[in-house]
């Protein structure tokens, strides 16, 4: 008895020293709930650490499926970046499922990217689901909008310092030079998108809000009755009205959305009007492949049928 | 005392490391740099956003937003850039509703819900004479099935917790009850790859026995697990543990202990000899569209009466979403139960019509179920389910059908229409034949209202 006693001892003991410091001899390992963190974890881990994503560019966020697979993920993360805002809240779901300590809500390992944020459409009046889908802290698409990009990497480098407190000023020197690249084409984006600025848009769902504020584009509408809510006949009528009085030439739509109705809401509307499958995520229409790609699918799409 | 010793000895020595490098100078002179290299780019970062001017139509946040939370480290009530805390504030005692108050609307120290569920059904009146419908005793009725109202979320650090409390209409005429359905915590920081859930709690067994009524795919339970589970599933007190281990594919197994207060399948309520239970889950993608889950439980434990009854539950479930898809197109949920179990049975030696003994007879009954639906629009979906079962003690057999239709006018609230035609073999017996009546043939007309108020988590596949 007594010597079982010592072995199993002896073995947690050994246990124990081989988990200390395991983060020092190998990557990161980081799950980001959207394609669009996960781009931005990479660009500031480099070398440094290999990220997943739970979802693709091609799914509605707000509506993930929780899969085990996910949960095959989490399991060996050290870190789950998540959006926060409660676009990603079915990430607790997996993380439950996946019996790993280090990344639950409240542990080092949990990032969360929108503090530090100025959020766009906050409500200011009591909200109820009368409303759709909204969102009562906030829209929390804003990570199509690369002027946040700054600060967004600013909380994945804190994040990931608290982990690996050693690599801060690798991480630190990555998002440098991220942010410097980002300069550069933001500059070119700026006088992409100057022409058609003041430009009149209709979206489908409210995705695009951020990156429309940041370039002087227009949101004039919404396909969808409330977020959320499919449209009704009566909505759909009132819409495209409301674009041929204001001339408006594109209707934004997400990939997972239904193209085919926002296109026959555009033929409806005239006027050369049409309707574009746009980058709403890293990965969601081809060429989108990292994050400075789909921001400039968005602005080259945008620049060349607003002028 | 040795073995002591020898216990001091290798927790001592497995410590020693870390406490070396707490100790080290060097270690504390990197810490120290650390800190101030952090501080420095909090400076630079506080710096820019004062810099930085709002974007154009901007609303101003409410109070405290998001960009003035608290970093982790900071004790609660802290606001991070706010004044910090003084000597009454931290002495004041922290109640979790004035934590609420300070850290402004919008935010829920826990997630309230309430989820509703009604259903309808019409029936023939030998049926409902003879009790023998879906909702045994409530036929021809429309009543609330299931008001519940959903309470969960962190505890602390290193636990969650979830209640849930139910009201439903269980016989005509009677008093709508109200009645714990769970309150149980999950320890979320147990080493290896393990977590604990302790308390009452719909057991994990199977698929469908953790899924609420107003979440199932179907208006009803399968017949399968109404007949060796009750009514209302395996809801039992006790502990879970799982381990996911950390392997190339997902598994997770499980193990459990309970009082075994279920009276349908259990009911001896001891923990001297309680109900142990087991499930092995895994799951398999094959590409983005296509997934499976497999899995396979037991239930072992004894009856009122004394005597063993062990379950062994097969569950498979299948989705297949097209890419881009906000629901799946096809989904194939199945599963099987085979129950081994001792029942008195009382024997008549001498013919005279009186019980001279009672036998110990073993009973290997079982049971199955598969269900297909398919959904090709966001709003509608439609599918069919094919039960077949005997009865855990009794003799003869059931089978039933159940078409369906599902429409959600948003994601909080489904209304849904079934038809269900369900056949008895001609032993069965009892509860089918009450009241002079018969219930051999019973054809179901089942009507389903269900709505989510407030917060409800995501489900798990």
């Amino acid at each position: 008895m007594r010597r079982t006693l010592v072995m199993v001892t002896a073995v947690l003991g050994l246990l124990s020293l081989s988990l200390t410091g395991a983060h020092a001899d190998r990557k990161l390992r980081v799950v980001a709930t959207i394609p669009d963190l996960k781009s931005l974890t990479e660009a500031v881990g480099g070398d440094l650490v290999e990220v997943d994503t739970l979802t693709r560019g091609t799914q509605n966020f707000h509506e993930a499926e929780v899969r085990p697979s996910m949960m095959l993920k989490l399991r060996r993360a050290d870190a789950l970046i998540e959006n926060g805002l409660e676009l990603d809240t079915w990430a607790d779901v997996a993380v439950t499922g996946a019996n790993n300590p280090g990344i639950i809500r409240g542990s080092p390992g949990r990032i969360e990217i929108s503090r530090g944020i100025q959020l766009l459409e906050v409500p200011t009046t009591r909200v109820d689901r009368s409303m759709g889908d909204v969102h009562p802290l906030g829209n929390p698409h804003f990570s199509l909008d690369p002027g946040l990009a700054p600060i967004i990497t600013q909380n994945i480098v804190d994040g990931l310092s608290r982990l690996a407190p050693d690599n801060r000023p690798a991480f630190e020197k990555n998002r440098q030079a991220f942010l410097q690249k980002l300069d550069g084409e933001m500059e070119r984006w700026t006088k992409q998108m100057e022409p058609v600025r003041g430009g009149k848009v209709v979206v489908y769902h409210p995705d695009f809000i951020y990156f429309l504020t940041r370039f002087g584009l227009v949101q004039v509408g919404m396909l969808e009755d409330r977020p959320g809510i499919p449209p009704s006949p009566q909505h759909l009528v009132q819409i495209i009205r409301q674009m041929k009085a204001e001339q408006v030439k594109v209707i934004l739509v997400e990939p997972w959305n239904d193209l085919k109705l926002a296109e026959r809401v555009a033929a409806e509307a005239g006027g050369g009007a049409k309707a574009l499958v746009m980058a709403n995520s890293v990965g969601a229409v081809k060429g989108a492949d990292n994050y400075i790609a789909a921001i400039d699918y968005n602005v080259k799409t945008l620049a060349q049928v607003l002028k | 005392m040795r073995t002591l010793v020898l216990i001091f000895i290798v927790l001592c020595s497995a410590l020693t490391p870390a406490v070396a490098a707490a100790q080290d100078p060097a270690a504390l002179r990197r810490e120290i740099e650390q800190l101030q290299r952090q501080l420095q780019s909090v400076t630079e970062r506080l710096q820019r956003l004062e810099s930085q001017p709002p974007p154009p139509g901007t609303p101003a946040p409410p109070g405290a937003g998001p960009g003035v939370a608290a970093p982790p480290g900071e004790p609660p009530g802290t606001t991070g850039l706010g004044e910090p805390p003084s000597a009454m504030d931290l002495a004041r005692p922290r109640q979790p509703f004035s934590l609420y108050q300070q850290r402004g609307s919008g935010h829920l120290l826990f997630d309230i819900g309430i989820a509703g569920d009604f259903v309808g059904n019409i029936t023939q009146r030998n049926v409902a004479r003879a009790g023998g419908g879906t909702f045994a005793g409530q036929e021809n009725r429309f009543f609330p099935r299931e008001v519940e109202l959903s309470l969960f979320g962190q505890i602390d650090p290193y636990a969650s917790a979830v209640v849930r409390i139910e009201a439903g209409e269980e016989a005509p005429g009677q008093e709508t009850g109200v009645h714990l359905a769970e309150a149980y915590l999950t320890l979320l920081t147990l080493p290896f790859g393990t977590q604990a859930r302790l308390g009452q709690m719909r057991n994990r067994f199977g698929w469908s026995n953790e899924v609420h009524e107003h979440d199932l795919p179907w208006v009803d339970r399968p017949n399968v697990m109404r007949n060796f589970l009750g009514g209302e599933g395996l809801q039992e007190k006790g502990v879970e543990l799982t381990l996911v281990p950390d392997l190339p594919f997902y598994i997770e197994a499980l193990a459990g202990i309970f009082n075994g207060d279920n009276e349908t399948a259990f009911g001896r309520g001891t923990l001297q000899h309680p109900l142990a239970t087991g499930r092995l889950r895994t799951f398999l993608e094959l590409g983005d569209e296509h997934a499976i889950q497999l899995g396979m439980s037991v239930a072992s434990g004894q009856t009122g009466d004394r005597n063993r009854s062990t379950i062994l539950g097969w569950e498979w479930r299948y989705k297949y979403r097209p890419d881009g898809w906000l629901h799946p197109l096809i989904t194939l949920t199945g599963e099987a139960l085979y129950s081994l179990r001792k029942a008195d049975v009382g024997v008549d030696l001498d013919g005279d019509g009186s019980i001279d003994q009672v036998d110990k007879r073993q009973r290997n009954h079982w049971g199955w179920y598969t269900g297909l639906e398919v959904q090709p629009f966001r709003r509608w979906a439609g599918g069919v389910r094919y039960d077949w079962s005997q009865y855990p003690i009794n003799p003869g057999w059931e089978w039933a059908i159940e078409p369906y239709v599902s429409f959600w006018p948003s994601e909080f609230l489904r209304f849904r229409l079934a038809y269900k035609h369900t056949d008895r073999s001609p032993q069965t017996r009892d509860a089918f034949n009450l009241n002079d009546s018969s219930a051999r043939k019973v054809d179901e007309l089942l009507f389903q209202a269900s709505f989510i108020l407030g917060a409800h988590p995501a489900h798990p596949f």
